[in-house]
């Protein structure tokens, strides 16, 4: 059961405090534990930390990771950067996209799953390369990349 | 050839170079850091010792010590090498880092993309602390030492060392004018350096190797080994470890890259050359040595390559001013007319080419700056102009110049 924004943020206050370098802590952890960052948990960080809703709105809308939209309760990141690009990230990600039956960015209407594109994850040495929930998966084919996807929760 | 230095299998004990720096005076390890010429190994290349220095001689209470582990760079992941198997040595390099200035609080910027190295970090944190090399009074020298680890949110800018302090503050990763620099005033408006994970893993070398050692590991003028993380068409990708100032050739074959087209070198904001340039030095006087080289074969469209590097740019400029907001965008319109053939001609893209060299001189930070290069190398090395149209509205329709 996903808990409330509000109780989310009361709890990263009590682990990081309020300041506003705390602001990045705060958001990671509503997005670790949501997939996305509601307008209510900003308007609770906004009121816990002093900032204006806006700047944290603003704040959330530049970072790449964080997301404004509901996500899926999975999150596969799959590199789209040149050295991935050149061993076959393209027959990927068309291969994911027809399993799941979503567009790049887009979520599977029962919330399982979204499927990001990223520039280059640092794992070019064992190309192609995808972060699902933040854990590497390597050397990856078509078959490989959706049966790991398939067996998410 | 290899020269192991950070990648040694045989190394020395983790922790012994900050004990060693712990017998000296604070002024005494910056000279050392100085002396030995050791630039900074993300990239940009400043020289450590000053930063250092400068740091040391601000007064305040507080400073900081900043890793930047935020490498974003395409084709980079060198510092992932590092953080999963040395991240002692990394918050070693840092402990010695805040002795030397006078710094309590260590920050480890890591990047989102590896939240899987964060067990590692933390693993070694607690065996510092284990030993006494972290915490208060460290071997009861009256020096307090501590690490955290923040992470990013995946915005390549934040790698930029004041776009990096503004995200640790709460803010979008805007970089800042300078001056003020970090040195003077950086995290929380204090006395603060910024390092990459390469440069703090190499100090403790230093530090028991003495500068003249580590200087006399490079070539020529060049200082020290550099890790450089290599891959595209090469049969054995990963991270070598070379004298900095070796030929790129030297790194090429070690990983074993033949029917060479062309290799950037110091990923998308790098240098794009072809297979006859190999010759040249991995150096901060020639190529740039910040980590990535990546390799293509002759069955590689360039064009295709550039694409994607001006997507990256285009997505990652922060948007805060103009020349790179809208440079990066207009430079990705020239790339697809030149795709679909509605360029056809050297001479339409002589707008493009002064819009490149105005961003060069005007935008406020290194992305803007360097997103030119591999716009201006890749067109100019590797696309032919064979003055045919192949498409019925291209630029000699429309009469552009």
């Amino acid at each position: 059961m996903l808990r409330n924004p509000e109780e989310i943020v009361a709890d990263g206050i009590r682990e990081f405090g309020n300041g506003r370098e705390r602001l990045m802590q705060l958001l990671t952890k509503v997005n670790e534990e949501l997939s996305w960052i509601p307008t209510t948990a900003i308007e609770a960080i906004a009121k816990a930390t002093g900032i204006s809703v806006a700047e944290v709105y603003s704040v959330v809308s530049f970072y790449s990771f964080f997301s404004t939209e509901p996500r899926g309760r999975n999150i596969v990141r799959l590199c789209s950067t040149i050295s991935c690009v050149m061993t076959g990230q393209d027959e990927i990600l068309k291969a994911l996209m027809d399993e799941f039956g979503i567009e790049p960015f887009g979520t599977t209407d029962d919330g399982r799953l979204t499927i990001e594109t990223t520039p280059c994850i640092g794992l070019c040495d064992q190309a192609p390369a995808m972060l699902v929930n933040g854990e590497p998966h390597v050397k990856l084919t078509p078959e490989k990349a959706c049966e790991i996807v398939r067996g998410l929760g | 050839m290899e020269k192991k230095v950070l990648l040694a299998e045989d190394q020395p004990e983790f922790g012994a170079g900050f004990e060693l720096a712990l017998t000296m005076s604070p002024a005494d390890v910056v000279y050392i850091v100085r002396d030995s010429g050791i630039k900074g190994r993300g990239g940009a290349g400043f020289p450590t010792g000053i930063k250092w220095n400068l740091a040391g001689a601000a007064s305040s209470d507080v400073k900081y010590v900043i890793c930047n582990a935020d490498e974003g760079e395409p084709g980079t992941f060198k510092d992932r090498i590092l953080l999963e198997k040395y991240s002692e040595r990394l918050i070693e390099g840092m402990a010695i880092g805040g002795y030397a200035i006078g710094s309590s609080h260590g920050i480890i910027y890591l990047r989102a993309e590896y939240p899987y190295l964060i067990p590692a970090i933390e693993e070694a944190r607690k065996n510092m602390i284990d030993r006494g090399l972290l915490g208060k009074n460290i071997r009861g020298k009256g020096f307090d030492f501590d690490v955290e680890i923040r992470t990013g949110s995946g915005a390549y800018i934040c790698g930029e060392e004041t776009a990096l302090i503004e995200s640790l503050e709460g803010r979008s990763g805007f970089p800042r004018n300078k001056p003020p620099f970090p040195v003077n005033s950086g995290y929380l408006n204090k006395p603060t350096i910024v390092n990459n994970v390469e440069t703090f893993c190499a100090v403790p070398h230093i530090i028991l190797g003495g500068s003249e050692w580590y200087a006399d590991l490079g070539i020529g003028d060049c200082s020290g080994t550099k890790l450089f993380s290599i891959s595209g068409d090469v049969e054995k990708p990963g991270v070598y470890e070379l004298p900095l100032g070796a030929p790129l050739k030297d790194l090429l074959e070690l990983a074993g890259a033949k029917d060479i087209q062309a290799v950037q070198v110091g990923g998308a904001s790098g240098r794009t050359i072809r297979a006859t340039e190999i010759h040249r030095s991995l150096s901060y006087d020639d190529l740039p040595p910040g980590g990535s080289v990546i390799v293509f074969d002759s069955t590689v469209n360039m064009l295709d390559v550039l694409e994607n590097f001006m997507e990256f740019f285009v997505h990652e400029s922060c948007g805060q001013c103009a020349p790179c907001r809208e440079g990066t965008l207009q430079l990705m319109n020239a790339v697809e007319d030149l795709i679909s053939g509605d360029i056809c001609s050297e001479e339409s893209l002589n707008s493009y080419f002064r819009l490149a060299e105005v961003m060069r001189i005007t935008s406020k930070c290194g992305l803007g700056q360097t997103a030119v290069n591999c716009f201006v190398d890749i067109i100019n090395n590797f696309v032919d102009f064979t003055g045919e149209c192949v498409s019925g509205e291209c630029c000699c329709e429309r009469g552009d110049q």
